[in-house]
C-alpha cells in the first residue's frame, strides 16, 4: 500500500513533483559545476601563469658568480659548464610529471662579416622529446617565450628537416644591421663558421633584441663547447611556499626525516630544484623569485575566491531547494488532512511525505550531477581550452549536501503539517 | 479610488495573512537578489583587485635615457604624465662599478623605499638599508666574499681620470659600510650590491645622474602602451619601453580570470533565478482554488491577473533591496578576505537588481496565473 500510495503521487503528481525534482536538479548542477571549477581553478591558472617563464634557473655550480662579473669587464665568461646529455634526467626526477617545459641555454660570441661582434644563443626551439616513460613532449623557447612577438618570417622549426643551418635574430640587431627573413648570415666562431637562414626576427622587449638564437648544435660548433650548456631554464608547476618550505630552502639537513618527506614529495619550488641539483652534475639550481611569488601568491588569491563564490552558490542552492521544498509539501495541506482525518498516524505521514521527496531529490541529484558536470565543462573549454577534471571527492559532497538540504526544507513544512488539525483543513481554512 | 485602495488591501492582506507562505517566497526572491547584486560587484571588481596582485610581479615600464643619462627630475617628469593612482612605483636606478675586497662588483643605487613596491618579490634576509652607511648585498656576492648580515665591508670606487695628463696618484674614495640585508631573488640581482642612492653619490661624488628607472603601474597592456608612447613623444630626455615579459603574460592571464569569473557569474545567476522562479510557481499554483472561487463569483480574468502580479512584484521589490543590502555585504566581505581591501559601493547595481527580481517574480507568477485562469472555474474549485 505504502509504494502504491508512492507511486501513485509520482505519477499522478508528476507535474508537481517534476517541479521539485528541477529545481533540485538546478541545485545539484550548481553545486556540481562550482565545485568541480574550484578544486581544479589551481591546476589551469598555474597553467596559464607559465606564460610568465621560466620559474627556476639550472646554473653550474662554480662560475655564476664570475662569469656574470667578468661580463661587466667586457670578457668572455669562462669556467664551468652543465652536460648537455643530462638534460633528459630532468624529466626523470620524482616531480618530473609537473615539468611543463624546459629549454637549456649556451652563449657564444661570433663575428659577423662586417665585424660587428654579436652574442649568438643555442636553445632549444620546439624540441621533441620521447621519455622512456613513453611520453612525448615538445619543449623549448617557442612555448617559454611566448611573449616574443615575431615580427617577420616565423618561429625556427628545429623538427624541420634544414635546422642545422638557420637562426632567429633579435629585432634591435636586426634593424641595426638591415637583416629581414629568409636573409643568409655568415658568421665565424672562435673555430669554426656557419652560413645561417635567418627564418624569423622576434622582438622580446628586452635584451635579447640584441642576439641572435639558433639551435644548441649549431651554438657549440660555432663556440667550441660541444656538449656543454650554460644554463637550463625550467618552467615547472609548483606548490605556494609554506613555513616547511622556506626552511628546507635554507637547509634540507635541517629536516626531520618525516618533515624531509613530506617536503620532498610535496612540489614546492624549492624541493624540485633540489631534486634537479640530484641529477644535473655540479649544478645549483634556484626559484626565480619574480615568477615563483608572484605565481604563489595569484594562485592562492584565485584559489580563495573561487572558494568563496562556491560558498554562496552552493547556500544559494541549498536555500532555493530548501524553499521549494517546503512551498511544495505545505501545499499538500489538504491531501494530508484528509489522510489524518481517515486514522494516519503522523509517522506514517512524515513518512511518506519524506520518501517522495527523497525519491525525487535522488532523480533530480543524479540528473543535476551529470548536467553540472556538462557546465564545468563549458567553463573549462570556453575560458581555459582544456577539461576540467574530475574531483571523486565532489560525488560525495553533492550526495551529501542534496540529501541534507531537501530534509532539512521538509522540516519546517511537516512540523506545519502534523500541527494541523484534520477538521480545519478539510473545512478549507 | 475606492478600487484602488481595495486593491491594496488585498494585495497587503493576502500577504500578511498568508505569513509562511509569503516568507517562504521572500526568502527565496531575497537569496536571488543577494547572489545577483554580490557577484556583480565581484565581477565588476576583480580586474581591478587581481591587477593589483599581477603587480607583484614588478616593475611593467622602463624609463632609459633617449641618449646617455638622464636625471631625477626627467623621471618624475616623465611620470607625471600617468595618472597618480595607477603608479604603484617608480625607483630610479644608478649603476656604478666599485671594489669589495679588491674585487669589481656592480653597485646599484637607489630609493630602498621604493624598491620594495616595484619588486615585492625579492625576499629580504636581514633588513632594507634605513641609514646611511648601510648596503643591501646580493645572496650570491655574499656567499663569495662569506659575508652575513651585520658585517662591516669597505667599499671603494676609482673616480674617472679627469686630467689625464697630471701624474699625481688618485686616491680611491672609500666608504665603511655595514652590510643590513641580503637579497635572494634567483636572478641576475644577487650579482649586484645596493646602496641608497645618496651613499652612492657620496661614494662616487657625483650627484643627480640616474641611468634607468623601473615603474610599477597597474594598468591595462593597451593603456600601458599609450603611456610610453606619450612619455617618450612628450619627454625628449627619456624614452618609456614596456617589460614585454610582463605586460603580455599579465594581459592573457588576466583575461581568462575574467572570463572565468563571467561564466561563473552568468551560469550561478541563471541557475538562481530559475530557482526563484520555481519556487514562486510552487507558492502561486498552491492558490489554483482561489482563483477559481473568484472567478465564479465574478471577478475578470485581468483583475486577477492584475492582482497577482501586484503581490509577486511588491514580494520581488521587497526581497530584490533586501538582497542589494545582503549582496554587497557579501561581496564585502568576500573581498576584505581575499584581497584584503574594500569593495566600492555601487549604487547603480541597487536598481538593477530589483528590477530584475520584480521581472523574474512577476514572470514567474505569470505562468501558473494565466492557466489557472483559462479554466472553468468549476473544474479549478472541484479540484481537478
Amino acid at each position: 500500500m505504502f509504494f502504491r500510495m508512492i507511486s501513485g503521487t509520482l505519477f499522478r503528481q508528476w507535474k508537481k513533483m517534476l517541479m521539485i525534482a528541477f529545481t533540485i536538479a538546478l541545485g545539484a548542477s550548481l553545486a556540481t559545476a562550482m565545485l568541480s571549477v574550484m578544486l581544479d581553478v589551481g591546476d589551469k591558472v598555474n597553467q596559464e601563469l607559465k606564460t610568465y617563464g621560466a620559474n627556476i634557473t639550472v646554473m653550474p655550480k662554480e662560475s655564476s658568480v664570475l662569469s656574470s662579473l667578468y661580463e661587466v669587464e667586457g670578457e668572455s665568461s669562462a669556467g664551468a659548464y652543465l652536460r648537455e646529455d643530462e638534460l633528459g634526467k630532468i624529466k626523470t626526477i620524482f616531480w618530473a610529471f609537473n615539468i611543463v617545459d624546459y629549454a637549456p641555454f649556451v652563449n657564444t660570441t661570433a663575428k659577423l662579416d662586417d665585424g660587428t661582434e654579436v652574442t649568438a644563443v643555442g636553445t632549444w626551439f620546439n624540441h621533441h622529446m620521447e621519455l622512456p616513460t613513453g611520453e612525448q613532449l615538445d619543449a623549448g623557447v617557442t612555448s617559454m617565450r611566448n611573449w616574443w612577438s615575431i615580427v617577420d618570417g616565423k618561429w625556427l622549426d628545429e623538427q624541420s628537416s634544414d635546422s642545422g643551418h638557420v637562426a632567429m635574430v633579435g629585432a634591435a640587431l636586426a634593424q641595426k644591421l638591415g637583416i629581414k627573413s629568409g636573409d643568409r648570415l655568415h658568421i665565424s666562431g672562435k673555430e669554426q663558421d656557419a652560413d645561417l637562414e635567418v627564418v624569423g626576427i622576434f622582438d622580446a622587449g628586452g635584451d635579447e633584441d640584441d642576439k641572435i638564437f639558433m639551435p644548441v648544435d649549431t651554438a657549440q660548433a660555432i663556440g667550441d663547447l660541444e656538449g656543454k650548456i650554460d644554463s637550463i631554464e625550467v618552467s615547472a608547476i609548483t606548490t605556494p611556499e609554506n613555513e616547511l618550505a622556506i626552511k628546507a630552502a635554507k637547509d634540507p639537513k635541517s629536516l626531520t626525516i618525516a618533515q624531509y618527506e613530506t617536503w620532498y614529495c610535496t612540489a614546492y619550488a624549492s624541493s624540485i630544484c633540489y631534486q634537479i641539483q640530484e641529477v644535473i652534475t655540479d649544478s645549483v639550481a634556484s626559484p626565480v623569485r619574480q615568477v615563483a611569488d608572484s605565481e604563489g601568491a595569484i594562485l592562492e588569491k584565485t584559489e580563495l575566491l573561487m572558494t568563496l563564490i562556491t560558498i554562496l552558490s552552493l547556500i544559494g542552492a541549498a536555500l532555493g531547494i530548501c524553499n521549494l521544498v517546503t512551498a511544495s509539501v505545505m501545499e499538500r495541506s489538504a491531501e494530508i488532512g484528509l489522510m489524518k482525518a481517515i486514522g494516519a498516524q503522523n509517522a506514517a505521514v512524515s513518512g511518506l511525505v519524506l520518501t517522495e521527496i527523497i525519491i525525487t531529490a535522488i532523480i533530480g541529484g543524479t540528473v543535476g550531477f551529470f548536467a553540472g558536470w556538462g557546465f564545468a565543462q563549458i567553463i573549462g573549454h570556453t575560458v581555459f581550452g582544456s577539461a576540467i577534471s574530475m574531483r571523486p571527492v565532489v560525488i560525495p559532497i553533492v550526495v551529501v549536501l542534496v540529501l541534507i538540504v531537501t530534509l532539512l526544507g521538509c522540516i519546517p513544512a511537516i512540523r506545519l503539517l502534523l500541527k494541523l488539525r484534520p477538521a480545519e483543513v478539510l473545512h478549507g481554512k | 479610488m475606492k478600487k484602488r485602495q481595495m486593491y491594496f488591501r488585498m494585495i497587503t492582506a493576502s500577504l500578511l495573512r498568508r505569513r509562511s507562505r509569503m516568507i517562504v517566497a521572500l526568502l527565496s526572491v531575497a537569496i536571488g537578489a543577494a547572489i545577483l547584486s554580490g557577484l556583480v560587484t565581484i565581477y565588476i571588481d576583480v580586474p581591478r583587485q587581481m591587477g593589483a596582485q599581477f603587480r607583484n610581479y614588478g616593475a611593467n615600464m622602463i624609463f632609459t635615457p633617449a641618449d646617455g643619462s638622464f636625471t631625477s627630475e626627467d623621471i618624475t617628469n616623465g611620470a607625471s604624465y600617468i595618472d597618480s593612482k595607477d603608479i604603484v612605483g617608480v625607483t630610479p636606478y644608478r649603476y656604478e662599478s666599485v671594489r669589495i675586497h679588491e674585487l669589481p662588483v656592480m653597485a646599484a643605487g637607489t630609493d630602498m623605499e621604493q624598491v620594495k613596491l616595484t619588486s615585492p618579490y625579492w625576499s629580504v634576509e636581514g633588513g632594507y638599508p634605513t641609514g646611511s652607511g648601510q648596503l643591501l648585498l646580493g645572496a650570491s656576492l655574499a656567499e663569495k666574499f662569506r659575508l652575513g648580515v651585520g658585517d662591516e665591508v669597505t667599499v671603494s670606487y676609482t673616480p674617472e681620470f679627469k686630467d689625464r695628463g697630471s701624474d699625481e696618484t688618485v686616491l680611491d674614495n672609500t666608504a665603511d659600510m655595514k652590510v643590513e640585508g641580503i637579497l635572494e631573488t634567483g636572478g641576475p640581482e644577487e650579482d649586484y650590491v645596493y646602496l641608497r642612492m645618496s651613499d652612492l653619490e657620496e661614494l662616487t661624488g657625483i650627484s643627480g645622474k640616474t641611468d634607468l628607472a623601473e615603474l610599477s603601474i597597474s594598468a591595462k597592456s593597451d593603456k600601458l602602451k599609450e603611456y610610453a608612447e606619450k612619455i617618450s613623444s612628450s619627454v625628449p630626455a627619456v624614452s618609456a619601453r614596456l617589460v614585454k615579459r610582463v605586460t603580455e603574460s599579465e594581459s592573457t592571464v588576466l583575461t581568462k580570470l575574467q572570463a572565468l569569473v563571467l561564466l561563473v557569474t552568468v551560469i550561478v545567476l541563471a541557475l538562481t533565478m530559475i530557482c526563484v522562479a520555481t519556487t514562486m510557481t510552487a507558492v502561486v499554483a498552491e492558490r489554483r482554488r482561489e482563483i477559481g472561487l473568484r472567478k465564479a463569483i465574478g471577478a475578470s480574468n485581468s483583475g486577477i491577473i492584475k492582482e497577482f502580479m501586484g503581490e509577486g512584484m511588491l514580494l520581488g521589490a521587497v526581497g530584490g533591496i533586501i538582497g542589494s543590502v545582503l549582496g554587497f555585504v557579501f561581496a564585502q566581505q568576500i573581498s576584505i578576505n581575499v584581497f584584503s581591501s574594500s569593495i566600492s559601493f555601487m549604487p547603480l547595481l541597487v536598481p538593477i537588481t530589483i528590477l530584475v527580481s520584480v521581472a523574474v517574480t512577476g514572470i514567474s507568477c505569470l505562468l501558473p496565473v494565466r492557466s489557472a485562469t483559462q479554466i472553468e472555474p468549476a473544474l479549478v474549485l472541484k479540484g481537478e
